[in-house]
């Protein structure tokens, strides 16, 4: 039977073993929430940090911070920390507080003690400031990872087509089945139908892109992972790359159809190529948007929804907020399952609009064999 | 109630505005690739990459109205 798993009053024992954890968890995370924690809240959640929370009142594993900073003399200078609080320590930078001034050592003191340090801005003790933060933040470290992860994937699965499995013979494993079926699904059902007959140069940018976000939204799915498709830099960065490769593959007609829109009156031509020009750059905009406001509304969802249980046990009681996991708990479930979908969903729109928009790039119009039949100031209907 | 309220309040009229129209629209996307499924069962894996690629259109309209609620929060000073 496919429901066996729920069946037979089994559901009840995982319902009420996991109403017990969170019950148990309960006075931890309510201590643990309390105002001036510095990131309680759902957005602070799903944001960027230097840091990992193994386990609720448990210490944080802090993470590397590299700035470049410039000093009051104007030299630059790069450093180097194991850990925010090593950076503290060492006395060459101090954190800011809300008004961004440096704070007192009492303050540092205090912040040490209870292990808050991260949540607060680093800034040079001697009065500089900080270029560029370069800080392994804990986003960045799961795009490394999800970019190692994806080089052993490639390697491994182009060395086997150099063996030949999969190139003579048929392809050999669990694995290699399971990404040829997704290249080839990139390669036939993406690619070709959208960029046309010139896909095939294409296609590595693409299966790259679909491979590396997907590993990306994954990775954010498993205990204490973080998704590093949910910084908007990172999704920023892949439409940049769909951006370059849009113009530099974009034919004579692409640049046509954009400073000089062919088959319209003049006057309209004036209103459309304001248009024409901001639509250039509205299309990447709109893939990182996509990418990250997906990525990050599944993080704010399922903390909102496990959030209710707090809320209610803090504002009416525990047990008013105890009844509620049974409510928050099976929807977080679904959000969790639908955030599994929403990952291959994501990877694919991205890789799919990508295409499309080169292949808009790359399209050939041929306005001149039929503009006499057409109407003036009519665009022709059929190609 | 300070600007922080009142951000609240803009948010979450931006995100019911957005979720309703998206909801709208991708509601109407689906309705239209079904009956054409329907109709013409053998265009399936066209219709459905089309309705795709049109809901992730409306989808992203839908998603810069989030992250100007994210914007919001984020702005917003108590």
């Amino acid at each position: 039977m496919p429901v066996s798993l729920f069946g037979g009053g089994r559901i009840w024992l995982i319902i009420a073993a996991v109403m017990t954890v969170f019950l148990l968890a309960l006075p931890a995370a309510e201590h643990g929430s309390d105002a001036g924690d510095g990131n309680p809240d759902a957005v602070g959640h799903s944001a960027d940090g230097y840091y990992f929370d193994l386990m609720v009142g448990h210490r944080k594993i802090e993470l590397p911070r590299l700035f470049l900073a410039r000093g009051t003399d104007g030299r630059f200078r790069f450093d180097a920390f194991g850990s925010t609080h090593a950076a503290v320590e060492s006395g060459r930078y101090t954190l800011a507080d809300a008004e961004g001034h440096a704070m007192g050592e009492a303050e540092l003191h205090t912040l040490a003690e209870e292990h808050k340090q991260v949540y607060y801005p680093v800034i040079p003790a001697d009065g500089g400031a900080v270029v560029i933060d370069f800080s392994i933040s804990r986003q960045i470290l799961f795009l490394f990872i999800s970019a190692l992860v994806l080089l052993i994937i490639a390697f491994r699965l182009a060395g086997r087509y150099k063996q030949g499995f999969g190139a003579s013979q048929a392809p050999r494993g669990a694995w290699q089945n399971m990404l040829e079926v997704m290249v080839l699904f990139i390669r036939d059902e993406v690619a070709k139908p959208a960029i046309g007959p010139k896909y095939k140069k294409y296609v590595p940018y693409l299966t790259t892109a679909f491979f590396f976000i997907l590993l990306g939204n994954l990775l954010g799915l498993v205990p204490w992972g973080v998704t590093a498709t949910s910084n908007i830099m990172v999704t920023a960065t892949l439409a940049f790359f769909t951006f370059l490769i849009t113009q530099f593959s974009g034919s004579k007609d692409y640049w046509k159809h954009i400073f000089w829109p062919p088959n319209v009156p003049v006057g309209i031509k004036f209103i459309l190529i304001p248009i024409e020009i901001i639509g250039i750059f509205t299309k990447p905009v709109a893939l990182a948007f996509r990418l990250f406001g997906n990525m990050i509304s599944g993080h704010i969802a399922i903390v909102s929804l496990l959030g209710l249980i707090f809320i209610f046990s803090a504002k009416i009681g525990p047990v008013v907020g105890g009844l509620f996991v049974l409510f928050s708990v099976p929807l977080t479930i679904f959000i969790y399952l639908l955030k599994i979908l929403v990952s291959f969903i994501q990877a694919y729109i991205f890789t799919m609009l990508s295409s499309v928009f080169i292949g808009m790039a790359l399209e050939e119009h041929h306005h001149d064999e039929h503009a006499h039949n057409a109407p003036d100031g009519a665009a022709p209907a059929a190609h | 109630m300070g600007n922080l309220g009142l951000a609240y309040i803009a948010a979450g009229i931006g995100l019911l505005g957005a979720a309703l129209a998206a909801g709208l629209g991708i509601g109407r996307i689906g309705a239209s690739a079904v009956e054409g499924i329907a109709r013409q069962p053998e265009a399936v894996n066209d219709i459905r990459g089309t309705a795709i690629l049109l809901s992730a259109f409306i989808e992203g309209v839908a998603i810069l109205a989030e992250i100007f609620a994210l914007v919001f929060f984020f702005i917003a000073q108590p």
